[in-house]
């Protein structure tokens, strides 16, 4: 990375690549798979453009995976304000099955900090896949109230895996 | 140059190498002096227009105002340090004490509330002295219109460090450059102001802060977002 950032061309073309692979496998269980290589070119051209932010005293892998979670994080904004309604549905497809318990699991723990209202709307809407409509017939809670819920509930989601980071 | 996403990965880092040129790394001690300039360079303007108050080193400037200007320094010193590590992406637990320095100075507009209020409650009414809300000094808003005028060249340096750097929190950035922008921008101004009342410095002294908090965090996240 030192060598990219003074301008050495055959070093950046390993590290882009590099990167490049390391980042498809980030965002393997968190986006679906036609989205991944958006995704990744998205996260290279900020890594390029901003590579001059690589501080060489500090590692580099911590600094390259709050690139891509910022870029991921902007991603979900975007695709949750075009559609609610597919959020992460395919995630873990192709994963083991002890994965997926351990993802549900750290899952549970996360939703078990959040009040229970949030937390149930959550689990309805992002994970059981039902709609907003059919999320607030089921639990009392107006349409509007089961978005906002929904929002601060994903709010608080990702302070907590921030803090946890 | 800006580089658009390719037809293939591959294509991509071709593109991106062929492009690469050296660049010079973005240090947290350079967007600290550029702040730190910027506070200058509001404070000179404000001796300028206003004219510095000597009264600071003459003894007659009050208890109040020195510690109200303290909090002010220790705030934009806090936020300004957080500010400036925002700028760099990474990942981890990130200090609070901006925020804490925050609420030690929110304790100047409690404080002159309070004490407002318990002098109006004492003051005799039949004395024909004017009471603290009758006193002009106490309702002098302008030092809180200036001190946020003055906040807006720090605000400006600040966004401008933060686009050169990779900011990954928006909303903390966006809060931390208001509290920097409020509170050096509050101080100087505070260095021509004579009015060292409680209430006046505990109200007047510190809304620039509340003032661009709020700014910072609706306006600086569009600014820097990358």
């Amino acid at each position: 990375m030192t060598a990219a950032q003074d301008g050495d061309k055959a070093s950046a073309n390993v590290l882009l690549s590099e990167v490049g692979m390391w980042l498809e496998r980030y965002f393997r269980r968190r986006v679906p798979p036609h989205q991944i290589d958006d995704l990744v070119q998205e996260v290279l051209i900020g890594f390029y453009t901003k590579r001059s932010t690589w501080d060489p005293s500090r590692p580099f892998l911590p600094w390259l995976a709050a690139i891509a979670r910022y870029r991921w994080v902007d991603h979900l904004r975007k695709v949750y304000k075009h559609d609610s309604k597919e959020l992460m549905e395919d995630d873990a497809v192709e994963d083991s099955e002890e994965e997926v318990v351990m993802a549900r699991v750290s899952l549970d723990r996360l939703l078990g900090q959040l009040p229970e209202k949030q937390a149930h709307v959550i689990e309805m809407v992002k994970i059981s896949g039902l709609s907003i409509r059919e999320a607030a017939e089921k639990t009392g809670q107006s349409e509007s109230l089961v978005k906002v819920n929904i929002h601060r509930g994903l709010k608080k989601l990702a302070t907590m895996v921030e803090e946890v980071e | 140059m800006k580089m658009e996403k390719q037809q293939s990965r591959e294509d991509l880092i071709a593109a991106l190498t062929e492009d690469l040129t050296p660049v010079e790394r973005v240090k947290p001690a350079q967007g600290a002096w550029l702040i730190a300039f910027a506070a200058v360079v509001a404070s000179v303007c404000c001796i300028a227009i206003f004219e510095f108050w000597t009264g600071m080193f003459t003894g007659e400037a009050s208890a109040f105002y020195w510690i109200t200007n303290a909090l002010l320094l220790v705030l934009g010193a806090a936020s300004t340090s957080g500010l400036v590590a925002s700028a760099l992406p990474r990942v981890g637990a990130r200090g609070n004490a901006p925020y804490w320095s925050a609420a030690m100075l929110g304790m100047a507009p409690l404080t002159a509330i309070i004490s407002v209020f318990f002098l109006e409650m004492n003051h005799d009414h039949t004395s024909g002295l004017p009471s603290v809300l009758n006193d002009p000094l106490t309702w002098y808003w302008e030092c809180g219109l200036y001190g946020s005028i003055a906040g807006s060249v720090v605000a400006l340096a600040a966004v401008l460090y933060l686009r050169r750097g990779a900011p990954v929190s928006l909303e903390r950035s966006g809060w931390l450059t208001g509290l920097a922008a409020g509170s050096l921008g509050a101080l100087a101004y505070n260095l021509t102001c004579p009015l060292d009342t409680v209430a006046h410095v505990g109200i007047w002294h510190t809304v620039p802060v509340l003032v661009w908090a709020v700014i910072g965090r609706l306006a600086v996240p569009r600014l820097i977002r990358w």
